[in-house]
């Protein structure tokens, strides 16, 4: 396949059956549309183009910059065709919570406005919030915006209308499948297949997955917020169903395993809850049904997300001089010296602290050895020779009390803890310096 | 799918609280004696709340003050109660700074914040307190006061406004207070000029924001600025990081889930009204879509007061990529806070007697106070108050009403919000507000129409069992007076 450029590359993804010993449904061929890939990595590519294509032209002589709404999937895509175009994008957000995707976005050249929290003393007379404000900005003329407004804009059901659903009925031979279930974001997606779908068969039965109210899955709106959506039509669906972000990750860690398909949570949600509502059904059926959900994009930007809820999924083995193998008492055998001694250290003096803080003040002579690094450079070895006398800085000689205790479990016989650290040294009126 | 169970939205009551409810008998005589509305301060509660702060600052190694913002009540009860602890009080006025140092404060334990008049800044130099300069003019004009009286150096710190952050920008929302950051090194000249008036202790921010990432990126930039003083040799430790920690007013959060839930599909017509006139707390319909934000104080907030602290110094530095907690101590820096809500957690109750229930379309609970006596609506912060029924019987029946004001105003209603009791009041009965000591008590109270402001008093134990007296007779040595 021979392209111009990777915007041809959006859509026609895969239409995948998933193994029913996976999904352990007897009456019902569960299908995944594989969104997860689309060049740029997601559904929303499809969205992204369809609403980004009348707008840029002139828009580079202009130089305009592009802006949307969107702490993901929607702001990467975007911020790759304004590249491709040689516009800047913006992001205006106040949900960038996954660092992997906010860093993505800095890489792709994205610009990121990050809006305020809540006043504390709240003033109830001022409804109109940062939002608000930020959007009569965008769309007074001339502004130098190129706004898509995703949660507003027709076209991002119409992608899905003229895409995605009917490229699903063609892969399923022209038919429209029994279910399908989606989680909603933008509900852009949900409602433009389900458009599609219902024209060929106005049976279909649409499931919108949503966020429980004090979750967050990433790229899913919770109850509430799919109020805000102008998108949001409550009558598309058939029912609607809340998914937790544990559900979540419980069908993301069934697709990545078992199924070959590297999908993020949001994948996972959707793949969960289509399993739970069929289920339901499945028992009662005579004859054989399809269903259809989607994978919307990959797994790799969320491992901090995972990582956060699961620790137990990225559980390491210990690593041997770890300042957490002590027990009490070794720490409370740990040599110490007081700020007379210190005074008088014929040896190394390592500061612990950070090397912004070394630099302000400090022992002098001293040198800085942040604890993060003192730690790796442990659990190789002891980094200097057992003749040479150590004195452990910090602040208030708790930390240095460890690394103390660790040392000489490690076999060096002469290094010492400063008692009550460096708090202690500047309390006793001894020199700290500044290089 | 509207949601038929009743919306309760139940008070979180610590111990103390509940212990006092139990009182009915004491306080119908209280309200009798001293008339409706009556507000009831419980100093000892103060005590739980510092010792939560001082927890965290341990479980950080930090130093510093706890200065409690005075202009969350204006008890004295409370006052002089937190004087015999060992936080100390951060004063916005003159009348403040008066009532602390008669209150038992000594200078050293009093910061004053805020916009200050002459008088003001006279007292505070004259008793030796730690100023906290607002605007630059405000150093040369205490400066000239210090040596005009001949006075010796005072104390201040400079709160400082208008963080940059690097990278990603987050937008703030503008502030009428504080000495832009990037002129910390005028602020610098400023002080050295005066150098035989003034003496730096530190640098301070107070963004009023819930946003932890806001406040961390304003608390590294005072730390980048303390090093700033100290390359000149200005030895100041101190970073004040004021307050707006917050209180969990909710004793469960699925009601206020479900609650707000409700109002959004009630204000999208989806269900009956949960306001008068559907009042939307900010939020509208427009063509199906909600639009607008949800004007109301986030009043479930298990990671509030002490655990948001807690969190914030847990937090990453943006730039340093160390936690805000370690990097502090690094610097040899002592944190000093400024809670006011939060140090008055189940520090006090307001209460009203019932005049009038009248039947309708919908219930109506005429009070004997108004809306500026407990102003909860005002703050935006939602919650039941507790029926304590006139006879000491109460017939559990789940009634909605709304909450009318003793003011002949329209919009007087104590809430715009159908409230849902457990049981139906009846006239003579008294509603306690619980938890309102933080802000909702005296801070909006007027004598508008010639109704009375509410009478203050103290409770406290005794001998096992509650005693009370008026707020500005309290003192805190009831205990020794009992030993004797």
């Amino acid at each position: 396949m021979r392209y111009e450029d990777m915007t041809e590359a959006i859509g026609n993804t895969p239409l995948v059956r998933i193994d029913p010993a996976v999904h352990g449904l007897r009456n019902i061929d569960l299908y995944a549309k594989m969104e997860l890939l689309n060049p740029f990595g997601s559904l929303k590519d499809r969205a992204a183009w369809q609403m980004a294509r009348p707008l840029l032209a002139g828009a580079a002589e202009r130089g305009d910059t592009v802006v949307e709404l969107s702490s993901g999937n929607t702001a990467k895509a975007l911020a790759m065709i304004a590249g491709m175009h040689g516009l800047r994008f913006k992001s205006v957000t106040n949900r960038m919570k996954v660092p992997e995707v906010k860093d993505l976005l800095l890489l792709l050249g994205a610009e990121i406005d990050e809006l305020p929290g809540q006043a504390e003393c709240l003033d109830p007379s001022d409804t109109e919030d940062p939002l608000s404000r930020m959007h009569r900005t965008l769309t007074s003329n001339g502004s130098g915006y190129v706004h898509t407004d995703q949660y507003f804009n027709e076209r991002n059901v119409e992608a899905h209308q003229h895409g995605t659903g009917p490229e699903i009925v063609k892969d399923l031979d022209g038919r429209a499948p029994d279910y399908f279930v989606a989680c909603v974001g933008t509900a852009g997606s949900s409602t433009g297949v389900a458009r599609a779908l219902r024209q060929h068969d106005p049976d279909v039965r649409v499931i919108g997955l949503v966020a429980a109210k004090s979750d967050f899955i990433p790229g899913i709106r919770t109850i509430d917020e799919v109020h805000e959506v102008g998108l949001f039509e409550p009558g598309v669906y058939d029912a609607i169903e809340t998914i937790t972000a544990d559900e979540a990750i419980d069908g993301l860690l069934t697709l990545v395993r078992r199924c070959g398909t590297p999908a993020g949570p949001t994948g996972g949600g959707a793949f969960h809850g289509a399993v739970r509502h069929l289920r339901t059904v499945d028992a009662g059926l005579t004859e054989r049904r399809t269903a259809v959900f989607i994978v919307c994009d990959r797994v790799e930007s969320y491992l901090s997300y995972l990582r956060e809820r699961r620790p137990a999924l990225f559980g390491r083995p210990p690593r041997r001089n770890d300042t957490r193998g002590l027990d009490e008492a070794e720490i409370a055998a740990a040599p110490t010296a007081d700020v007379e001694e210190a005074r008088r250290w014929p040896g190394l003096v390592v500061d612990l602290r950070s090397p912004y803080a070394f630099q302000a003040l400090h022992i002098d002579g001293s040198i800085n050895i942040v604890d993060e690094l003192f730690a790796e450079l442990l659990h190789g070895g002891l980094p200097f020779s057992r003749r040479q006398p150590v004195l452990l800085v910090c602040p208030v000689g708790e930390k240095s009390a460890r690394y103390a205790a660790l040392l000489t479990r490690m076999g060096h016989p002469s290094v010492r803890s400063l008692a009550g650290g460096i708090i202690a040294w500047r309390d006793a009126g001894a020199r700290l310096v500044r290089d | 799918m509207p949601d038929s169970l009743p919306l309760l939205l139940t008070p979180r009551m610590e111990p103390i609280t509940q212990s006092v409810l139990t009182e009915g008998a004491l306080l119908r005589q209280l309200t009798d004696g001293l008339g409706s509305p009556l507000n009831v301060v419980l100093p000892e509660a103060l005590d739980d709340n510092v010792e939560g702060f001082r927890a965290v600052y341990r479980h950080h190694r930090l130093r510093g003050q706890i200065y409690f913002a005075h202009k969350a009540n204006r008890s004295s009860a409370l006052l002089r109660h937190l004087a015999a602890t060992d936080a100390g009080v951060d004063v916005a006025s003159l009348g403040e700074l008066q009532h602390a140092l008669g209150s038992g404060f000594g200078p050293g334990r009093i910061m004053a914040t805020g916009p200050k008049n002459r008088e003001f800044l006279w007292l505070a130099a004259r008793s030796g307190i730690t100023v906290n300069a607002d605007s630059l003019d405000e150093l040369s004009e205490l400066a000239a006061l210090v040596a005009a009286g001949r006075l010796p150096r005072v104390r201040v710190m400079v709160r400082l406004a208008e963080f940059a952050s690097r990278g990603v920008r987050m937008v703030s929302r503008r502030s009428r207070f504080g000495v832009p950051s990037g002129q910390l090194s005028e602020a610098l000249d400023r002080v050295e000029k005066h150098a035989d008036q003034l003496e730096l202790t530190g640098v301070a921010y107070h963004l009023d924001t819930i946003g932890l990432a806001e406040k961390a990126i304003a608390l590294e930039s005072c730390l980048v600025a303390l090093d700033e003083c100290r390359r000149r040799d200005r030895a100041a430790w101190s970073i004040d990081i004021g307050g707006g920690f917050g209180v969990d007013y909710l004793a469960d959060g699925q009601q206020w889930e479900r609650y707000t839930s409700e109002l959004a599909q009630a204000m999208l017509g989806r269900r009956a009204p949960l306001t008068w006139n559907e009042h939307g707390y900010g939020l509208r319909n427009e063509a199906g879509t909600l639009r607008g934000t949800l004007g109301l104080y986030p009043a479930s907030r298990p990671d509030s007061g002490p655990g948001y602290l807690g969190r914030l110094l847990s937090a990453t530095a943006p730039e340093q990529r160390r936690p805000l907690g370690t990097l502090l101590l690094d610097s040899m820096c002592d944190l000093d806070i400024e809670p006011g809500r939060a140090l008055l957690d189940q520090c006090g109750l307001v209460l009203a007697r019932v005049l009038e229930v009248r039947e309708g379309a919908d219930l109506l609970v005429r009070l004997d106070l108004n809306a500026r006596d407990v102003s909860l609506e005002e703050h935006g912060v939602l919650m039941d108050p507790v029926v304590i029924p006139r006879d000491g019987n109460a017939v559990p029946e789940t009634t909605e009403v709304y909450l009318l004001g003793n003011l002949c105003l329209e919009s007087d209603l104590i809430t715009r919000r159908k409230v849902v009791l457990p049981v139906r009041p009846r006239p003579g009965d008294l509603l306690a507000f619980v938890n309102t000591a933080g802000y909702f008590m005296d801070f909006s109270a007027t004598r508008a129409l010639h109704q009375p402001i509410g009478r203050k008093v103290a409770l406290f134990r005794q001998g096992g069992s509650w005693s009370w007296c008026l707020d500005e007779h309290y003192w805190p040595v009831h205990e020794s007076r009992e030993a004797a």
